[in-house]
């Protein structure tokens, strides 16, 4: 079955939920499993109907990848593996492992304790669905099963996350999940090596826009932070333990520094534990720059920036905290937002998307007016949304497309009608076929797989023997046995195949006669058939033998007496069915009568 | 696989971490290692520099020699390398740059792009025509002008029809303005004497200069449903009324220096009242600014601050701010772009300071050229009064809000 399946999972056009099934020579494999955070029903989970009705996923799905520890990546993965029920291998890389289940766990105290959602997976489901996770490395090769071989290649995006390599045999697709082409400053850019998969997949939901310069962003968020804090405001930036984290406090420390700013700036220690454990778990993961600066330090031993005490909320004047959860649904982010709300000098910035129910979500919506334990409460602060994940744009597709080589582009979570641009300019600027399916629709690639076959020498020797030395872009016909046995293909002469087989190969022979008007003896006929086709086959080697026959390479011809009639004489062609064209050539020649000529 | 597979990442800026142990060179490390992040003045100093309401930057696939408003929401770019296709791109422009209040709340930061085009030749000129969904450009081969259509349901720009024009040798091309009417007409010329009008879609000729002077011209400018004004390089300048034969207002052999200046033109928008301003720049630097009713005599000339001569006329632009008085800004002799307020402007050959000078596109050059990269135009926004937006010859696009520093004081 030399094609590739590829099915986006998922209900109507929305983006926001990865879950794409590949089927690549007979392996099927289920690309992401997230879930819509928009959604509080069953419309956030993908469709897994799509991949089998009544049999066992277990059974149906080689392996399960996922690409990084987003919610809308790998949000469904509890339900998926626990609820509906899938047993097998979970692929994704190490740091992805480490925090998926905290993102999981603290998504599941939302929906259910804050929510008080009914049919959600439980904390016993997210540590069992993890059990069945199989961590990799960077660049390493790992073999699902004798045929599946799977690779993670670096996508910068967020710490741990991977573009992954799917292979089979010859056929092989990419996935790239989110990605990033543009370094930032505590990650990496994405990097593929020119593997020219037969497929490349990748998400086109930022494909359209043309991005502000991240000096830009970063501008303005000193500015913000500067303006609060310099008519006496405090300002919170809830976080989550890693990555953003650390690069928004190199540019407060920076700033400081060049400003000379006495304001004091404070992490709130439960994230230096956390941040501090994971970072030495996964320094390979940022890049260079971080890796020089912090390589034999605490990393969070900086000059401005200090360990947070609770009671220092209280103090007066102007600060800036950074404090975990990042969605300021429980913890001390909310515990402090809820101190600092009430005043308008003060300020908070929301580094990244809100699920529905937190605090963060409710007051990026423009809610002003709270309810928390039993009180209102009035948000009189100011409220910022300064968002620095990064997706790759247009560019950045056409500078991965350029990396990978592939023979085709997928492109998923775009509408159509908005892409078809897109679509010209890779097909245009690559000569590659470019394809867009909806959620739930199957688009089907034929492949042609490249099966290599083992060639005797002999054989190989015998056509180099022919003249015309073999091209490397030009087809070239060949005639051989091919031997199959187990996975091996052997492609040997007839001769060492019958050798092998040992049986004795059959000769055929096939016999014409050519009757012709000739009145003389037999042997002049013969000579006069020698003369005649010695002139005519220039290219041939004509002989006349001793005992009166006529031979044309091995074509043999014999003058004989008709047995009736003396004045015809009947001519024998024989041949071997090697030289069948030779043989028919020659008959009809020959039946055309002999030249009136004396010889 | 031959060969290990190696991450590549980006080349750190210092080979070697901090030299002397100790927090202090830590912080010094990491000082160099975010140069960007100014001294106590500059463009990236939030606090110090107080002149920048807004800033945005942004990279474009290919450089632009086009800003042509859509609405207020959206302008059309063009690339112009003469070799490989170039794109013509719609785009919107950030949602927040469109809304007052609550900007924090708007992560919409980025551009849009709602249409893309193909075009196999340069576009130096890109017209839109109001109320349809028709563009005209302009480029090298400069013998035909080119129609493009762009639809509700779909996101590419399509190539319609072409217009023919007179032009046929050497590197110059047809300078585009559209006359907007229920029958939409392009007024079209690389000379004075091919100026013409065709009307868009029976592509007859409605108009004609019919006149053997053969300057080149450097822009033109559709003033009302009969009236158009023209600059030619040399810096000859006329206002044209279409229902009569040609017999434009005009200044007749301009004095203006030596030869190899070239000269462009804006007039003022025409409902701010009868004998409107006309700006022209030349060259060298010198901007004059004549009354439409006398364009013999000028009624000022200064000559600005900036490097001359410029290093490619074609790109000098001088626009009027349509929401300030007396505001206009001019681009092409460097990467910057300059504002003036003319209001006091009197006499000839006075020296004058720009209200403010836009530095981005020199502070932000990516790739640190060799040479420094040139604003290729720039525009003002229809309705915010002190945002405009400029392109680069880097293939940059700054969109940007000026703080009028006087009104502090």
């Amino acid at each position: 079955m030399p094609e590739i399946r590829v099915t986006p999972l998922g209900a109507g056009q929305d983006v926001g939920r990865s879950c794409i099934l590949v089927s690549i020579a007979g392996k099927n494999v289920m690309l992401d499993c997230g879930m819509h955070m928009g959604f509080n029903d069953d419309r956030r989970f993908p469709d897994f109907s799509y991949i089998t009705q009544n049999g066992r996923l277990t059974d149906f799905l080689d392996c399960v990848i996922i690409s990084h520890f987003h919610l809308d990546h790998c949000g469904a993965l509890p339900y998926f593996s626990e609820m509906v029920g899938y047993d097998g291998p979970i692929y994704m890389t190490h740091p992805t492992q480490a925090i998926c289940p905290i993102l999981l766990e603290d998504y599941r105290k939302i929906a259910v304790d804050k929510k008080g959602e009914a049919n959600f997976f439980t904390s016993q489901m997210i540590k069992d669905c993890m059990k069945k996770v199989v961590a990799v490395h960077l660049h390493q090769t790992v073999q699902v099963d004798d045929e599946l071989e799977i690779k993670a290649y670096y996508a910068g995006h967020v710490l741990g996350a991977a573009m992954f390599q799917i292979k089979v045999g010859s056929e092989s697709v990419v996935y790239t999940g989110d990605y990033n082409m543009t370094p930032d400053r505590h990650l990496g850019a994405a990097w593929i090596d020119k593997c020219r998969p037969n497929l490349l997949i990748t998400e086109s939901t930022y494909a359209t826009t043309i991005r502000d310069s991240k000096r830009c962003r970063e501008r303005d968020f000193l500015k913000k932070v500067h303006e609060t804090v310099e008519r006496g405001g405090k300002v919170l930036i809830p976080v989550f333990a890693l990555g953003r984290a650390q690069e928004l406090c190199i540019l407060l420390e920076t700033f400081w520094e060049r400003m000379n700013l006495k304001v004091p700036i404070y992490f709130s220690t439960g994230l230096t534990e956390k941040a501090n454990h994971y970072y030495k778990l996964f320094i390979t993961w940022t890049n260079q720059k971080i890796r020089k600066t912090f390589v034999q330090r605490n990393m969070f031993e900086f000059k401005h920036i200090k360990a947070f005490d609770r009671a220092f909320a209280d103090n007066p004047g102007p600060m800036v905290v950074f404090a975990t959860p990042g969605m300021l649904h429980a913890g001390q982010s909310l515990q402090i937002f809820r101190k600092w709300a009430g005043n308008e000098k003060n300020m908070v910035i929301m580094p990244g998307y809100c699920v529905q129910g937190t605090v963060g979500h409710k007051i990026l919506s423009g809610q002003r007016k709270l309810e928390m334990e039993g009180r209102q409460l009035e948000v009189k602060m100011q409220v910022e949304y300064m968002s620095f994940s990064a997706h790759a744009d247009a560019k950045g597709i056409m500078q991965l497309v350029g990396q990978a080589e592939p023979e085709r582009v997928l492109l998923v979570h775009g509408e159509a009608k908005k892409m078809e641009f897109l679509r010209q300019k890779i097909e245009q600027e690559f000569r590659v076929s470019c394809y867009m399916p909806a959620n739930g629709e199957t688009v089907t690639l034929p492949t042609s797989p490249s099966i290599p076959v083992g060639i005797s020498l002999g054989l190989l020797k015998r056509e180099m023997a022919q003249g015309l030395l073999p091209e490397a872009k030009k087809p070239r016909l060949l005639h051989g046995t091919l031997i199959m046995k187990d996975s091996n293909f052997r492609l040997v002469s007839s001769e060492q195949a019958l050798k092998e087989l040992g049986l004795a190969e059959h000769q055929l022979r096939f016999t014409c006669r050519v009757h012709l008007q000739d009145a003389r003896k037999e042997q002049e006929t013969a000579l006069r058939v020698y003369s005649h086709l010695k002139s005519t086959l220039k290219d041939h080697c004509v002989q006349h033998l001793p005992d009166g026959s006529v031979t044309v390479e091995s074509i043999l011809i014999q003058a004989a007496a008709h047995s009736e009639d003396p004045g015809t004489k009947v001519l024998l062609v024989s041949w071997t069915y090697q030289d069948e064209e030779l043989g028919s050539f020659l008959t009809t020649l020959l039946k055309k009568g002999l030249p009136q000529a004396p010889s | 696989m031959a060969g290990p597979a190696r991450y590549r990442e980006p080349r750190p800026l210092l080979a070697r971490g901090p030299q002397r142990p100790g927090l202090e060179a830590e912080v010094e490390y990491r000082k160099r290692q975010l140069p960007w992040i100014p001294r106590r003045t500059g463009l990236w100093n939030p606090c110090a520099c107080k002149s920048y309401q807004d800033f945005h930057a942004f990279d474009l696939s290919g450089a632009t020699r086009v800003l042509e408003w859509i609405g207020d929401k959206g302008v059309f770019v063009a690339g112009y390398e003469s070799l490989k296709k170039n794109e013509i791109l719609h785009l919107i422009l950030p949602l927040r740059l469109s809304v007052k209040e609550n900007q924090g709340l708007f992560p919409e930061r980025d551009f849009k792009v709602r249409h893309g085009g193909f075009s196999d030749g340069s576009v130096f000129d890109l017209k839109y025509v109001p109320d349809t969904r028709l563009l005209v450009t302009s480029g090298l081969p400069g013998c035909y002008l080119r129609v493009w259509q762009f639809a509700e349901d779909s996101d590419v720009i399509k190539p319609v029809s072409t217009i023919a024009v007179h032009e046929k040798e050497g590197n110059f091309w047809p300078r585009v303005a559209v006359f907007s009417s229920v029958a939409p007409g392009v007024l079209h010329g690389a000379r004075l004497s091919d100026l013409k009008i065709v009307d868009l879609e029976s592509q007859k000729v409605t108009y004609s200069s019919g006149i053997s002077d053969s300057e080149e011209l450097s822009s033109l400018q559709v003033l009302d449903a009969d009236i158009f004004a023209f600059c030619c390089t040399s810096g000859h300048l006329g206002i044209v009324d279409t229902r009569q034969k040609w017999a434009p207002l005009e200044n007749t052999s301009p004095n203006l220096g030596s030869g190899e200046e070239r000269w462009c033109a804006e007039v003022r928008g025409m409902d701010q009242g009868p004998g409107s301003c006309i700006a022209s720049l030349g060259s060298e630097g010198q901007l004059r600014l004549l009354d439409t009713r006398d364009l013999c005599h000028p009624m000022s000339s200064v000559q600005c601050p900036v490097s001359t001569p410029s290093p490619n006329p074609e790109l000098l632009r001088v626009s009027w701010a349509p929401g300030l008085d007396n505001c206009l800004a001019i681009s092409g002799f460097d990467g910057t772009v300059q504002v003036y307020d003319v209001t006091s402007w009197d006499g000839m050959g006075i020296q004058v300071e720009p209200l403010f000078t836009h530095r981005g596109h020199i502070f932000l050059n990516e790739n640190k050229m060799d040479t420094a990269p040139q604003v290729t135009t720039h525009t003002w926004h229809p309705c915010k009064p002190r945002t405009l937006l400029s392109a680069a010859s880097d293939a940059s696009l700054h969109v940007w809000d000026w703080v009028d520093l006087r009104a502090s004081c």
